[in-house]
């Protein structure tokens, strides 16, 4: 890696994800580090709610960034830095959801059952008046839960549409499948996702 | 609009991608069927709650981490490396090849060199030369030859073939039997007539 540049080179932060990209293929770590302080809170927050789990996401995150630098010159200059980015992440959380699928070292549905019973005792007390912290963070430990219940397909999907807000196209390309298929997961991924957190909604009341 | 139609557009009002004509059928629909405008505020709820999750900050270190790591990989390389070395399929051939060679030798009659100096085998007394008593030269047969001058008795080296007629000697091989590893002729084979010579007996 070179970290000495040209001082009239226009300056790390101003440029484009896609111009940094091309200067890390030519080996510049500072291109490389701004490309990761850019990304690197997307990249955890989509592996840790697709895999549900804090402690992976930071290693998978790390392999992410780490397959983006090996494979720097297969970065095909024109197409968008994040879409690549967002396919080697993908891909990584597929393998290792089927990883641990092959392990059985997965959520069970009692579990998510047990807990969504939990939170809505919690939420249905009528002594309280608002949620405390603990009931806030039992009710989005329900709802990463329920996610991480949808199935794979259908899941990556819904967490690139509906929490990193990704457009239908981008999703596509990242997972390599036709929009109207992207479309048809996200609706299955929601009526799922619905279901799964319904005994929640009925009693909780919407701000 | 039926709820069907109703329920379909679910998504795509979510994701206000709706045209005017459409949320307004929506909309007159969600009046006149509570069941409808309920089942899409709980889809809605649902979908605010998982875009609510709080955002998984990353660890500080991270990015040290990380340049660590890859500064220890040392520069790209221009292509893709092979996914497997280039020797290993010419290596497992070239052992194939030596396997099928040594189990197809026997057939072609090739043997292996003698070793040089004394081995450990050679050592081991597996087996024995055959001392074989030999009659009195007396060819019955014509054309037999004549056994070599002044033998009584020699030592036969055991060949390497039971089919090498480099000796002048027909082996009648009695059965053997093995009990627990040991080698016994049996002794009640008997000679066959119209066989010239001694009968050999070979243990193993």
């Amino acid at each position: 890696m070179s970290p000495d540049r040209d001082p009239s080179a226009p300056a790390i932060v101003s440029l484009s994800d896609e111009d940094l990209m091309a200067q890390v293929a030519e080996d510049d770590e500072r291109a490389f580090t701004e490309l990761v302080r850019r990304f690197q809170g997307r990249v955890i927050n989509l592996v840790s709610r697709v895999l549900n789990d804090r402690e992976c996401a930071d290693d998978l995150a790390q392999e992410v960034f780490v397959r983006v630098f090996v494979h720097r010159r297969n970065y095909r200059r024109g197409s968008k830095f994040s879409t690549w980015l967002f396919t080697i992440a993908a891909n990584l959380a597929k393998n290792e959801i089927r990883r641990r699928v092959r392990r059985r070292n997965w959520f069970s549905l009692d579990a998510l059952q047990e807990m969504l019973k939990d939170s809505v005792i919690q939420l249905a007390d009528p002594t309280e008046s608002r949620e405390s912290a603990l009931e806030r963070e039992q009710l989005q430990a329900a709802v990463g839960l329920a996610i991480a219940t949808v199935p794979e397909k259908y899941r990556l999907a819904l967490v690139l549409r509906d929490i990193e807000g990704l457009p239908y196209e981008e999703i596509a390309l990242v997972l390599n499948i036709p929009g109207g298929t992207v479309r048809s997961r996200i609706n299955r991924a929601r009526s799922m996702l619905k279901r799964k957190l319904q005994p929640l909604l009925r009693k909780v009341v919407a701000p | 609009m039926n709820c069907t139609q109703a329920r379909r557009l679910f998504g795509a009002c979510w994701d206000d991608e709706t045209t005017q004509v459409e949320r307004e059928l929506l909309e007159s629909h969600f009046a006149s069927c509570p069941r409808c405008r309920a089942a899409y505020d709980e889809f809605s709820r649902a979908l605010e709650l998982a875009a609510s999750l709080p955002r998984v900050e990353p660890a500080p270190d991270l990015v040290e981490r990380l340049l660590s790591r890859v500064r220890r990989l040392g520069p790209a390389p221009d292509h893709l490396p092979a996914l497997r070395p280039v020797w290993l399929p010419v290596a497992a051939a070239a052992a194939v090849l030596v396997i099928v060679g040594i189990l197809l030798a026997p057939w072609f009659g090739l043997r292996p060199a003698p070793p040089s100096g004394p081995s450990q085998l050679a050592r081991q007394p597996v087996a024995q030369p055959v001392r074989v008593p030999t009659a009195a030269p007396q060819p019955a047969v014509a054309g037999a030859p004549a056994p070599r001058p002044g033998a009584g008795t020699e030592f036969v080296g055991i060949p390497d073939s039971l089919f090498d007629h480099s000796e002048d000697m027909e082996f009648i091989l009695d059965p053997v039997t093995l009990h627990r590893g040991r080698a016994s002729v049996a002794r009640a084979s008997l000679k066959q007539p119209g066989i010239q010579g001694e009968q050999a007996v070979i243990t193993f």
